[in-house]
């Protein structure tokens, strides 16, 4: 059997047209848990992420935290929040979380600060409080930047959600594993290609996010840089 | 008015950018801070809105010290242009334009009417509004920066080496366009500027600065290029600052010939075409046709700098006054052009009595401070008025 046989019984499988481990409800289960942690890596990093980049106080916190933070292995934290928490979102939610909040942080931080000075100075001058300088200058400033860090968390947090179903959660992991524990090699191997095809898809959603929804300006100042 | 009043700023670092500094920045009127690069003259004028603060003394903007008020607010109540332009990128050019009247709560439709009256008024196209910065040269942008200062019809002008970024070309026809606005709006603007030749330019009122913000030299660009305080200021001025100064007195004082009797100098003949424009110097004694071109000034407009240099630069040493078609109005030979230069009855500035207050902090000898209208509204030469 080769691997596109394997590809053929993975998707002609009834089982996988519909019911609960059909491929539209794992793709939706994976999407919404991969969704909640991205959401949640958001509110906590980028607020954050704004202000350190806003002040500069921490810049070099957030650097060496940020570093280290990649190096956190994802299935021993999956493990320690199963242990804490028990079997659940949270046990997920955690470590994935872990996972984007950095690159975030990182992107937030370094896209105020790119901010060109003079345009800070003169928003100043021109009467800016500085939560609208924050808001109404280095933000729009900060678009790109961001928007690229959201572009390698979403891809990130895409690969890794299959860990779900290794503490027993849906998603497309679910397939990875219960192929493997069950010798069905064409449901592994399906799976894994579903996970690529979505992450695939998130980097080309936000190209053309990039492309299309950045005001004009501040893709063609980063185009001149 | 703006007022400072016994203004230093010392650094936590423990340097001194500005030491005990005393000036008045009369209501109205352009005046410029000049100066060395660490004189201390962009800490002076960013004290004025409190973008840096006094660590001693006080500024006072119509009699209420600044460190009262509110900086945000106090803020949109000033015009402020620095060097970069400073726009918003991600925002059109007519937004930029209408940033503080959004600030202070305008509607969008009546913000962006009065930001599109400000386009026109610092001479943009209309269509200009819906670019982005970028899209504009760094001259377009600099007026832009300025329309978003006086967006909010503000009393008050401060100007941060706003033109120091742009070619001399494109810097000339930005200064003009700042006189002529200023003799319609009478803003009350504090320029800084590194560039002694613009400060005497613009300047109702020049400020010579030193090191620590002392005060070199306070005086009106007349009698700043003609009785320089010390050996100090003369050297800042350059050495040809006698020839710039005729740059601040017109060409009308020079005496002209009419035409129909002034064609004629020497050897050379002026010929003129049918609507009596000047088209070149013929050379008689050399018996060819050949032309040497004419150069020209304009009475009305010009300064005596213009029209001695058009006097210099023709072969026969005759500058042709033209009006503003360009027909030949009458000539003025180099000895013409040299009599009107030392006009009977000292300088052709008007000097208003010296305001005590002016010669705060100023040097000895240096304290007669008129407010000399700039190079255009000097008017007062005695002498024949002959272009007319």
């Amino acid at each position: 059997m080769n691997w596109l046989n394997w590809l053929s019984d993975f998707f002609s499988d009834p089982d996988h047209r519909s019911g609960p481990d059909s491929i539209l409800h794992r793709v939706s289960e994976h999407l919404t848990l991969s969704g909640e942690a991205l959401l949640y890596a958001a509110l906590l990093a980028v607020p954050l992420g704004l202000l350190i980049g806003y002040t500069g106080r921490g810049v070099n916190v957030v650097t060496a935290l940020a570093g280290a933070a990649r190096a956190l292995p994802t299935l021993g934290l999956v493990t320690l929040a199963v242990l804490l928490a028990g079997v659940g979102d949270t046990a997920v939610l955690f470590p994935l979380v872990a996972l984007a909040a950095p690159p975030l942080l990182v992107a937030a931080v370094e896209g105020v600060r790119g901010t060109d000075p003079d345009v800070r100075d003169a928003a100043r001058g021109i009467g800016l409080t500085h939560s609208q300088v924050l808001l109404q200058v280095c933000l729009p400033s900060a678009a790109p930047t961001l928007l690229a860090g959201f572009r390698t968390a979403t891809v990130q947090v895409i690969a890794t959600a299959t860990v779900a179903a290794y503490v027993g959660l849906g998603g497309l992991g679910r397939y990875v594993i219960d192929g493997l524990a069950t010798r069905q090699y064409a449901v592994t191997v399906g799976g894994a290609l579903l996970v690529v095809l979505l992450a695939v898809g998130a980097q080309l959603f936000f190209a053309l996010l990039a492309r299309f929804a950045l005001p004009p300006g501040v893709r063609a100042q980063r185009r001149a840089r | 008015m703006i007022r400072f009043e016994g203004v230093g700023k010392r650094h936590p670092d423990g340097t001194v950018a500005v030491e005990g500094l005393d000036l008045e920045v009369p209501t109205g009127r352009i005046t410029v801070l000049v100066g060395p690069s660490g004189c201390g003259k962009t800490t002076l004028l960013r004290m004025v809105n409190r973008m840096v603060e006094p660590t001693s003394g006080r500024v006072l903007l119509d009699d209420t010290d600044v460190a009262e008020l509110e900086p945000a607010k106090l803020r949109r109540g000033i015009g402020y242009v620095i060097q970069q332009a400073g726009l918003f990128p991600h925002r059109k050019v007519i937004d930029n334009i209408a940033t503080v009247p959004y600030l202070l709560g305008w509607d969008r439709k009546k913000a962006r009417a009065r930001a599109a009256e400000l386009l026109e008024l610092v001479g943009l196209a209309p269509e200009t509004a819906k670019r982005y910065p970028f899209q504009l040269s760094g001259g377009q942008q600099q007026r832009v920066g300025v329309a978003r200062a006086l967006a909010a019809d503000p009393p008050v002008l401060l100007m941060d080496e706003p033109f120091s970024a742009v070619d001399p070309v494109v810097r000339a026809g930005l200064q003009e366009e700042l006189l002529r606005l200023q003799s319609e709006l009478h803003k009350t603007v504090l320029f800084v500027t590194h560039d002694i030749e613009e400060a005497v330019r613009l300047g109702d009122q020049v400020v010579v600065l030193r090191e620590h913000g002392r005060i070199a030299q306070l005086a009106d660009p007349h009698t700043l290029l003609t009785s320089p305080a010390d050996d100090g200021v003369a050297a800042f001025l350059g050495r040809d600052r006698g020839l710039r100064g005729l740059g601040l007195r017109p060409a009308k004082a020079v005496e002209l010939r009419p035409v129909d009797d002034g064609l004629r100098y020497g050897g050379w003949e002026l010929a003129l075409d049918d609507e009596r424009r000047p088209i070149g110097w013929i050379d008689r004694s050399a018996g060819t046709a050949e032309l040497q071109p004419s150069a020209g000034y304009r009475p009305d407009s010009d300064t005596l700098r213009a029209a001695l240099d058009a006097a210099v630069l023709s072969p026969a040493g005759v500058a042709v006054a033209l009006d503003a078609d360009g027909r030949a109005i009458g000539t003025a030979s180099r000895e013409a052009v040299l009599a009107a230069l030392t006009p009977a009855g000292g300088g052709p500035v008007s000097v208003r009595k010296p305001d005590p207050a002016d010669a705060m902090g100023t040097p000895a000898g240096a304290d007669t401070v008129g407010t000399a209208d700039g190079a255009d509204v000097v008017g007062t030469a005695d002498g024949a008025d002959g272009g007319r």
